[in-house]
């Protein structure tokens, strides 16, 4: 415990003065919501809803973190400390592999749960935006969305060759996610096409949970995105962990 | 007293090409092990297959008494490594390196202490890579020792050091034997060598071309001077 605690708290600090995580997964997420708010305000997400634009959109703006530190930072952070060989460094130390992703892994959660926090207040304050479901089945789908989406980039960094490979699969994964997650153009307004192929995305399964916990209202398949996260949660740590690599595999 | 490093027929090739062949050697406990030959005659892949960080295609190594792979965290405990091109996390200060390293071992060496006994205990708050070379080499010198080890690795300890830091390492380096540590170094500068080793191997294209003492080597040369023995024995044709 306090081989975590030292690590975490060294590691957290080297992530905040690179600034690229506050940028990406505070500054960003709190500025889509501010351009939601500007152009939505308090209007109803459609005519005749009992509730607004914003509450309807809130769920996603909250995955806007949770890609940022998924599919972009903890991929980068991991490929680069092994092309760094800093991973290499720790391997001749007592280190285990779960320590130092668990490390990791709780910095991108320590970044989403603040992100939640100043989106949770400055919507509220600004627009009104009220949670009507539950709160607990909110933040039980916030945390099952935000933990699959990590491990997905938990894998990523674990198996991409070199930090290069890592950036190409990062961005592959992360601009359409962000783009079709509902983000920034609900997923309301596209083609039913585009629909229906997003919709198998980890990240849509819960955001669709999310909606409809924030708003109070039934989803008829509860249980597939629950077991979908579930799923890509175990299946990518788990490979993770067992396929670590402490160097790069060329030279 | 059993040895701190013990290996038998290290073998490794990559895509076809022996870069080891056959390495056998061993350490006692408290003494200095020295590894020569020229850049590229398998000097850090013999320290990586024995580390276990890179797997030798065979052989086998015990580390005190332990198997580097499969023990490798109660290993690790009590073995400190200089890698020869030692990196950081980019924005790291020094005492947040030292701190991070220190934290994994059950039963670390005071770093701080460590630190100032290599002359840069003025450092601590500086970025790691603020550092001048010779600063930077004798941070990772700390770092190996930090684990308080009973076996230290150190790849090319010396490279980027000043005539006096050298003096001060190779002083620090004999105090610490004399309580008992054991080193295996690598190293391009034959003083160093004489001063330190108590064994040398050298190595040529893989192979072993000389085991013993440095007298012993100098004495099978017929060479007065160590470096000119160990060029004699890095250039001659392949023997044995």
């Amino acid at each position: 415990m306090k081989r975590y605690g030292v690590l975490l708290k060294n590691e957290l600090k080297l992530n905040i003065r690179d600034m690229n995580m506050v940028i990406f997964a505070i500054a960003m997420p709190l500025a889509v919501l501010v351009v939601l708010g500007f152009l939505y305000g308090t209007k109803p997400a459609f005519p005749g809803a009992d509730y607004t634009f914003l509450e309807q959109s809130f769920g996603a703006v909250c995955t806007v973190s949770i890609c940022a530190g998924g599919l972009m930072g903890l991929p980068l952070v991991a490929s680069d400390y092994r092309e760094k060989k800093i991973l290499k460094r720790f391997h001749v130390t007592p280190v285990s592999p779960a320590l130092l992703l668990g490390v990791e892994l709780s910095i991108y959660m320590l970044y989403c749960a603040v992100s939640l926090m100043t989106l949770a207040v400055a919507a509220r304050l600004f627009w009104g935006v009220t949670l009507r479901g539950s709160t607990a089945a909110f933040l039980a789908s916030w945390l099952l969305t935000m933990v699959s989406t990590l491990s997905i980039g938990l894998l990523v960094g674990g198996l991409a060759k070199n930090a290069k490979q890592a950036g190409v699969i990062a961005s592959l994964l992360y601009f359409p996610m962000l783009l079709f997650s509902g983000t920034t153009v609900p997923v309301e307004v596209m083609p039913g096409a585009i629909q229906k192929i997003i919709g198998v995305f980890p990240l849509n399964q819960g955001i669709r949970l999310m909606k409809a916990s924030f708003l109070g209202v039934e989803t008829e398949t509860l249980w597939l995105p629950v077991l979908v996260m579930l799923a890509v949660t175990t299946v990518c740590t788990g490979l993770a962990v067992r396929y670590f690599k402490w160097e790069s595999a060329a030279a | 007293m059993s040895c701190a490093v013990s290996v038998k027929g290290l073998r490794k090739s990559y895509g076809g090409k022996t870069v080891l062949d056959g390495l056998d050697l061993s350490v006692e406990r408290g003494t200095v092990f020295g590894l020569l030959g020229a850049n590229g005659a398998g000097k850090t892949t013999a320290i990586e297959c024995i580390l276990g960080t890179k797997r030798a295609d065979g052989g086998t190594v015990s580390l005190l008494d332990l198997d580097p792979k499969k023990d490798r965290r109660r290993l690790f405990q009590k073995v400190g490594v200089q890698f020869q091109e030692g990196d950081c996390q980019s924005e790291i200060r020094v005492s947040e390196l030292c701190e991070e390293t220190a934290c994994l071992y059950r039963d670390p060496a005071d770093w701080k202490d460590i630190c100032v006994r290599f002359g840069i205990g003025d450092k601590l708050n500086s970025a790691v890579k603020g550092l001048s070379g010779g600063e930077r080499q004798r941070l990772f010198i700390v770092l190996a020792l930090i684990p308080d080890p009973e076996l230290v690795f150190l790849d090319e300890l010396t490279t980027g050091l000043d005539a006096r830091a050298r003096r001060d390492v190779w002083k620090i380096l004999s105090d610490l034997k004399a309580e008992g540590l054991t080193i295996f170094l690598t190293s391009h500068f034959m003083d160093e060598v004489e001063a330190l080793c108590d064994e040398i191997c050298v190595l040529k294209q893989g192979r072993t071309v000389f085991r013993g003492t440095v007298e012993q080597a100098k004495t099978a040369c017929g060479c007065d001077h160590f470096e000119e023995a160990y060029l004699m024995l890095t250039e001659q044709e392949a023997a044995e």
